[in-house]
């Protein structure tokens, strides 16, 4: 929020400087037609222009510009004076400078005497005068709690006044008066010093300065001349430091002075004692800051990502070795479809790579309106599911945007695969939050959760971050455990397992030269060989082949989240396509596709299921292939209804010419006997 | 703009909210009337929970609470006063005039269930089936739907449609995944495929069962369905005398004649000279259910209750008297069906003899049956001497397979003395006669022969009068010439 904030006031300190330039052009040259020239109408003009960009900010205008201001209205009421038909707009002009700073001195050399006596009636009519002295020198004062010029006179109206006179290091003094016409009030302040102060200059400005770990504040804006004797001796410019930083009271002890700036290595200083015993004002040498830099390297196996940090892009991938200021950034990698984020943390002198992958985006709409206890509570813990999510990139809702118009705007840019509403069940006391989980083709899930319990998000972070394999590696061997066998007994073997030499009707001894004591141990053996698998049964060792086997994804499980499934398996399906259209990974286009159609045929979307399955193929004709794929046809257009029984017919057939096809994996029950009822059935 | 007085303003407010304050009371009410019920059931308070609930459904009756007292009430009935007629007004009306609400879904199932409880034969089915359709079609989300796919699937094959119940029980575990009901359906699926004679796909069934839900009781069922099929199906060893059994046990029994399958796979002995049947479980040996002199034929109940058919009638050790068996006084074999009906095979009758649970009884045609066991497709198998026939029947009586004795064996045999069946569709028989001689064949659910040995190949020389199959792939005869069990493995 800061950088933002700073950028504006830059921008429009440029732009008042700008304007600046030319106001003051103005009013010199008014002052100098009037001068050299005799041109009264001309000067009138100008000076009008000054008064016309000045008055309307008049009340928040620096010393500079308010004296600016009064002296055109002295000019133009010495101009106005002298025409009779303007004359009575001269009285105006003076009782504005009255109102701007009752202080102003009008220019007595330009201003005649009678307009004169009627400025200084003016006063008197409203104002008394207070006489000041002050020591020690280079302090603050408020009148009425309001800052004011430091001057020995100062007219204030009538009536009682607050006047306090304060400095770093030193007790404020504060004076009581009370103000009645014609008064002229001595008021003294003496100041006690109670602290030591310290003074820096910074360069680079915009440093954090921390004492002992608190934040005092920020070190801005440019040194005056004031500053030169500091910045010479270093080579520097006064304006290439910061506006002097006060530290106002340091207590006595040591101390530990700490400065922070984005992309500038940080500074620590230890005060030592002697600068808070005795109490004085100390100014410490300009503090220079030096450059912190990392870098950054993003790449990604996937094509059409863009790096984006804190919100800024960076350009497409690869990036490599970007150099990036050190600190925090919130990295994005926008990709065609899904998307990557991580917070990052960019060490000073650190090499930073990072290989990614696009994730399904989840956009958080928003907490619908409506009352409850636990509401704020409940809402930061919807935020955190940001840290909470593994397999989605999570995309927090925008400040002051209503779900709906969140939901909209997504629908229009398609920025997020998946979208999260939350929103109060009604009842007479609000006990339940329902949390929607949906994709932007209306496929949802809900979630009614209790907002006051321990973790009331805890259930759909594990659902969110729940992810499912649709292949696995196998080795085509079917095992069943039995009592009294030395090893899973081998029940069938697939052709390149028979070929590679296994024994059906026996029992496998070992795996990579362990004994297996289950089906379960072989197959853990399997998932951590690559390639082949050396076993041992009783004829001897041989190496079994391992190929990858599909699966099909559980249906109807309480610990998924299937509008997130279907979009992680639609982000693998752009991938293996990509793939499939160079030559490769088309047996798993035709997975993906086969599974997304069954995570459609969960929302009974049917219709939309026969047009994945319809287009898909797998080569394969054992375990999930062809005939699983021709089955869940048959049975999509089953659900269509009557009209659509012959096509039912027609995919069954085709599910039977696939014997060895199976559902849910290599061992799951065989379509044929499934496929041939459904024919039954259909005659 | 508001066209009463203001004095009448504040009045007509209020009577506009009454109606509104009314019902939130109302809710209010009924939500207190049902969680009181609900209190005074945890604390076992039945009658007072019902009678809460009965006044919530008088009071509130377009509650939302009104349909939940009705179901809760409903499964009152049914699980603790063990009387599911009078659960049937409740689903009733809740089917009636809650049908919308999500209670329904539970309240269809729990009537289909109780209906498919007192079905008696397939045809009975119907209603069942179509209370569980209505699951289905009208609660296709609610957590119903697993359970109403799998008795649907069960209502199919008890009517022998083991097809459609395949597909049942598959969609049961395949769309409801982490769901209780998922054992019971891999279970029923890997029955299923083997009655439909996928032995592979049975066993690959079971042990996906054994993988998923390890700690369930079908896993354990599981487990030696596996161990037995592969031994009797696939390895096939010749059948091997382990001598007596439990090992080295002689004489310790008093004239044993009858074996039996208890539940759990403990064996069941009648010894003739006690008059009385004893469990044999691990190494306790204990007496179980009444005396019954002269048992021809002893059987255990689904509940695991000890049966004799004497000549005094069927001694049961779940009821107090015996029940008559008619003019059966040659009883020869008996056998339970999965309806409950028990059927007597009488040495003199041509025919068949089935008691229904509620004690009528009725005759099946068919050729005199000298043994009996029960076969895991609901139905019976028959040894008919007369025709020389291992008949395998439906649970209607007709044959489903016929299986000439001596077929597959290289040597026929004459008489079936007993019969025994493991539960997991294989049927031992004790044979004599013939070229064969005294011996033991056991057979596959498909009639095939898978095991077979003579006596005198095994060395046994006693008076073998009974067998049974146990859960290890073995047979045990019963000798009762020297007062022993014999193992064969």
């Amino acid at each position: 929020m800061r950088f933002p904030r700073l950028l504006l006031t830059s921008l429009f300190c440029i732009a008042l400087w700008g304007q600046d330039a030319a106001l003051k052009d103005t009013f010199v040259q008014a002052k100098a037609l009037w001068a050299t020239q005799g041109d009264r109408e001309g000067a009138t003009a100008r000076f009008d222009s000054v008064v016309a960009a000045l008055a309307p900010k008049a009340l928040g205008l620096d010393p500079e510009w308010s004296q600016v201001l009064c002296e055109s209205y002295n000019w133009l009421a010495v101009l106005d004076d002298r025409n009779a038909q303007t004359r009575a707009r001269a009285q105006v002009r003076l009782q504005a400078i009255l109102d701007l700073n009752p202080d102003f001195e009008l220019d007595r050399t330009l201003t005649s005497q009678r307009l004169s006596t009627l400025f200084d009636r003016m006063k008197g009519e409203k104002y008394a005068q207070v006489k000041l002295s002050w020591t020690p020198e280079g302090g603050r004062l408020t009148v009425d709690g309001r800052p004011s010029p430091l001057s020995p006179r100062k007219y204030l109206p009538f009536g009682p006044h607050k006047l306090v006179y304060t400095r770093p290091g030193h007790a404020a003094a504060e004076a009581l008066v009370e103000l009645a016409p014609k008064d002229v009030k001595p008021v003294e302040f003496k100041l006690t010093r109670v602290a030591s102060t310290i003074t820096l200059f910074v360069q680079p400005g915009d440093a954090e300065v921390l004492l002992d770990g608190q934040s005092l504040g920020y070190a801005i804006g440019k040194a005056g001349p004031e500053a030169a004797p500091y910045a010479i001796p270093l080579g520097l410019r006064p304006e290439d430091l910061s506006a002097p930083f006060v530290i106002p009271e340091l207590s006595p002890g040591k101390h530990r002075l700490e400065l922070r700036a984005p992309c500038l290595r940080t500074k620590v200083l230890e005060l030592g004692p002697d600068l808070s015993t005795p109490a004085a004002d100390h100014t410490l040498e300009p503090i220079r800051m030096e450059a912190s830099k990392g870098s950054l390297s993003v790449s990604s196996a996937w094509p059409g990502g863009e790096l984006f940090l804190s919100g800024q892009s960076r350009g497409p991938l690869p990036v490599l070795n970007l150099p990036v200021c050190s600190g925090a950034y919130d990295l994005q990698v926008r990709f065609p479809e899904g998307g990557y984020t991580q917070r990052i943390n960019v060490e000073d002198g650190q090499s930073l790579r990072l290989e990614v992958k696009p994730k399904p985006r989840l956009a958080f709409l928003g907490l619908e309106g409506g009352d409850f206890t636990g509401r704020a509570r409940f809402l930061s813990q919807l935020e955190t599911l940001r840290d909470r999510l593994q397999a989605l990139a999570f995309i927090p809702a925008h400040p002051d945007e209503l779900p709906k118009d969140a939901l909209a705007r997504l629908k229009a840019s398609r920025e997020a695969e998946l979208v999260l509403m939350a929103r109060p069940l009604p009842d007479s006391v609000i006990h339940r939050i329902e949390l929607v989980v949906a994709n932007l083709d209306g496929e949802e899930e809900r979630l009614a959760v209790k907002p006051l319990e321990q973790d009331p998000l805890g259930a759909l972070a594990a659902r969110l971050n729940a992810l499912v394999a649709i292949q696995q590696p196998g080795a085509g061997l079917t095992l069943l455990d039995l009592p009294g066998e030395s090893g899973p007994w081998v029940l069938a073997a697939g052709e390149p397992a028979q070929k590679a030499g296994i024994q059906i009707g026996k029992p496998l001894l070992q795996a990579q030269g362990k004994a297996l004591a289950s089906a379960r141990a072989f197959q853990a053996a399997v998932a951590s060989a690559k390639g082949s698998l050396p076993v041992a049964q009783e004829a001897g060792t041989l190496n079994l082949p391992l190929g990858m086997e599909g699966l099909e994804i559980p249906l109807g499980s309480p610990d998924l989240c299937y509008p997130a499934l279907l979009a992680q398996l639609r982000l693998l399906y752009a991938h293996a396509n990509a793939s499939a259209n160079t030559g490769a990974g088309g047996d798993e286009a035709g997975l993906i596709r086969l599974n997304m159609a069954l995570a459609l045929m969960q929302f009974r979307k049917f219709d939309k299921a026969i047009e994945l399955l319809r287009d898909a193929h797998l080569s394969s004709t054992r375990g999930v292939s062809q005939g699983t794929l021709d089955y869940h046809t048959g049975r999509c257009f089953l659900h269509l209804g009557p009209a659509y029984h012959s096509e039912a017919a027609q995919a069954f057939r085709q599910a039977l010419k696939y014997p060895q096809s199976t559902l849910l994996g290599p061992d799951g029950p065989l379509v044929a006997p499934l496929a041939k009822q459904a024919l039954e059935d259909l005659r | 703009m508001s066209v009463l007085p203001s004095r009448f303003r504040p009045t007509a407010a209020l009577l506009c909210a009454l109606p509104v304050l009314a019902l939130a009371q109302d809710a209010d009410l009924a939500e207190k009337l049902y969680r009181s019920g609900d209190r005074a059931y945890a604390a076992k308070a039945y009658k007072e929970a019902a009678d809460t609930w009965a006044q919530l459904l008088q009071t509130n009756p377009k509650s939302d609470y009104a349909p939940m007292a009705l179901l809760r009430l409903a499964r009152h009935q049914v699980e603790a006063e063990r009387q599911p007629d009078a659960a049937m007004p409740f689903l009733d009306r809740l089917r009636a005039d809650y049908i919308k609400a999500p209670e329904a879904a539970e309240g269809l199932l729990l009537r289909g269930e109780i209906l498919a409880g007192k079905a008696r034969k397939a045809g009975e089915l119907k209603d069942a089936m179509a209370e569980f359709n209505r699951v289905l079609d009208l609660f296709p989300d609610a957590p119903a739907c697993a359970e109403a796919r799998l008795q649907l699937g069960r209502a199919w094959r008890d009517q022998g449609q083991w097809g459609r119940a395949l597909q049942l029980f598959v969609d049961a575990f395949r769309l409801h995944a982490g769901s209780p009901v998922v054992p019971k359906a891999l279970f029923e699926a890997a029955e299923t495929l083997d009655l439909l004679g996928d032995t592979p796909g049975c066993l690959r069934m079971l042990q996906r069962l054994r993988e998923e839900a390890p700690q369930s009781a079908e896993a354990q069922e599981a487990a030696w369905r596996v161990a037995v099929r592969v031994k009797q199906r696939l390895q096939k060893p010749p059948l091997r005398n382990e001598g007596s059994w439990p090992a080295g046990r002689a004489k310790w029994l008093k004239t044993p004649i009858l074996l039996a399958n208890g539940l759990g796979g403990d064996l069941l002995i009648y010894q003739n000279d006690l008059d009385r049947t004893f469990r044999l479980h691990g190494s306790d040996f204990t007496p179980q259910g009444p005396t019954a002199p002269g048992a021809k034929a002893l059987l255990a109940s689904p509940s695991g209750a000890v049966w004799m058919l004497t000549k005094t009638g069927l001694v049961r050790e779940d009821a107090a008297a015996a029940q008559p068996l008619g003019s059966l006084n040659a009883v020869s074999g008996a056998a339970l069906d999965r309806w409950g009906n028990l059927w007597v095979a009488d040495a003199k009758t041509p025919a068949l003899t089935l008691f229904s649970p509620e004690g009528t009884s009725r005759t099946m045609a068919s050729p005199p049956a000298n043994a009996l066991a029960p076969l895991n497709t609901g139905g019976v198998a028959i040894a008919s001497d007369t025709d020389r026939k291992l008949l395998f029947l439906d649970a209607e009586g007709q044959p489903r397979l016929v299986v000439p004795y001596g077929k597959d064996l290289p040597a026929a045999f004459r008489y079936v003395t007993a019969l025994a069946a493991d539960g997991a569709g294989q049927v031992a028989a004790l044979v004599d006669g013939g070229d064969f001689g005294e011996g033991v064949v056991v057979f596959g659910p498909d009639g095939a022969v898978l095991r077979q040995a003579t006596f005198k190949a095994l060395g046994i020389s006693g008076r073998i009068t009974s067998l049974a199959l146990d859960r290890t792939g073995g047979l045990i005869l019963c000798d009762r010439r020297n007062d022993l069990l014999i193992r064969l493995n």
